[in-house]
């Protein structure tokens, strides 16, 4: 194993397996999945149905998985409507926030686009990961300042998942400092 | 003596003889003759195409045409995998040429990804060569050149240009004169009997104790299915470019020489051939 990775695989499980605890608590819907023929690139994948127009219902899919090519987490969604028809990418940007479009507009590198999952082999939409380590940085070094316990891939989500949809409870980042009251 | 730089040019001017066919439930308002083309091995489906579509188009009515997309016995064809790639999976065992068909409807929306303009491929190329470098110099080759020479990269291979495009990519080929060869090697590993579309994992070139990884190593580590039985007659081929390199090659000459122009080493393990 790795010494110097800075977000190795097993720190990735670790952490999803911590976010994963709380999920069951809340019963918000993430799953953790193993890829069955080789044990790597783990993801968990959890569905929240958002209205849309007044008659159409879309369905979002999430999944996190690792890129072991830029040691971060990355953000892999799909939407459909419920007969199936998936939503294109003019729909998702059309979802997308106003505040967040400028931002991802910018660098072709920080916007979304289409790419095929790793496991399923399917289409799905993905954020580029290789800014991640840009803006998580800032937020690893000042828990470690202030001794703040925080789980990675909450962080993580809750910076990277509104702007797809994805707003996560703040119970997660509680439960992060109520285990970190409890280990004291 | 066949110089190492000769491997570079006969990747690069790779051909696949192909014949174009346009799919039977097409409508067209007469006859559509098959259209033969020498692809690239070493490029894109969409981005060499055009003439497929202009000479296919000619026989349709506006109406009837939506995106193009391309099959194979069947299988939808993956655009955003290399050309050579596609072939060495899905047809090498196939006479030429190869048999593609046409379609314009019905677009496998749970299988192919869109690609709506040459930006869509130069986007997903850029993307493929920047994770490739983030694997070999963790980005730092990549992220020191200016915009100017990521897109020479790209116009190089729109335009079958090997020298403008090596001008640049000779960068990327490089490491550390105090190291032994790249952090990573970049990869992919490919197979039609999973489910999973690529294996794809760390790896170094060298060993902990200094020896050069091979060909074998990585296959043994990471798909030992590849090569086995060990002993014993193979069940699989393992092919590159179309050639089934020696298993006893050295990773990073491979990785310098047989990349495709993404920078990645695309392996297909294909069964072997009965005669």
């Amino acid at each position: 194993m790795e010494e110097d990775e800075f977000f190795g695989e097993k720190t990735f499980q670790h952490h999803c397996s911590e976010f994963i605890k709380h999920s069951q608590q809340i019963g918000d819907g993430w799953e953790w999945r193993s890829s069955k023929e080789v044990l790597e690139v783990p993801l968990d994948d959890a569905e929240a149905t958002e209205t849309a127009a007044a008659s159409e219902v879309i369905k979002y899919e999430y999944h996190v998985l690792y890129s072991s090519s830029y040691q971060v987490p990355v953000l892999y969604f799909r939407a459909s409507f419920l007969d199936g028809r998936p939503l294109a990418l003019k729909d998702i940007w059309e979802g997308v926030h106003e505040c967040y479009q400028t931002r991802l507009q910018q660098g072709p590198w920080d916007t979304i686009t289409q790419q095929e999952h790793p496991i399923l082999g399917q289409p799905f939409f993905v954020l580029h990961p290789c800014k991640t380590n840009e803006f998580m940085a800032p937020v690893l070094k000042n828990s470690q300042k202030i001794n703040r316990n925080i789980n990675y891939i909450t962080s993580w989500l809750s910076i990277v998942g509104p702007v797809v949809g994805l707003n996560l409870p703040l119970s997660y980042a509680i439960a992060t400092s109520q285990d970190e009251s409890n280990a004291l | 003596m066949t110089d190492d730089k000769d491997v570079l040019r006969d990747v690069w001017f790779g051909r696949i003889p192909t014949c174009f066919t346009l799919y039977q439930d097409e409508i067209t308002e007469r006859e559509a003759e098959p259209y033969y083309l020498l692809l690239p091995r070493v490029s894109y489906l969409t981005l060499v195409t055009d003439k497929v579509k202009k000479h296919f188009q000619k026989v349709m009515r506006q109406e009837d045409i939506s995106e193009i997309w391309f099959e194979y016995e069947g299988t939808p064809l993956k655009w955003h995998y290399p050309i050579g790639l596609l072939f060495d999976l899905l047809a090498s065992s196939s006479a030429l040429p190869w048999n593609i068909t046409v379609h314009f409807k019905s677009f496998p929306e749970k299988d192919l990804l869109h690609c709506p303009s040459k930006d869509a491929i130069e986007a997903h190329f850029m993307s493929c060569v920047k994770e490739a470098d983030a694997l070999k110099h963790k980005s730092q080759v990549i992220n020191e050149m200016q915009k100017k020479d990521h897109k020479q990269l790209w116009m190089g291979l729109q335009n079958d240009r090997f020298d403008q495009f090596w001008a640049i990519n000779r960068k990327l080929m490089e490491y550390p004169a105090e190291e032994n060869g790249f952090r990573y090697i970049p990869f992919r590993i490919y197979q039609t009997t999973t489910e999973r579309p690529f294996i794809q994992k760390l790896f170094r070139p060298v060993a902990a104790d200094g020896q050069p990884h091979t060909l074998g190593d990585l296959l043994k580590e990471v798909c030992p299915s590849a090569i086995a039985p060990e002993d014993g007659e193979r069940r699989n081929q393992v092919m590159i470019h179309g050639i089934e390199p020696m298993l006893e090659t050295p990773l990073q000459w491979l990785s310098e020489h047989l990349s495709y122009p993404d920078n990645f080493l695309h392996i297909s393990i294909i069964p072997k051939q009965t005669e």
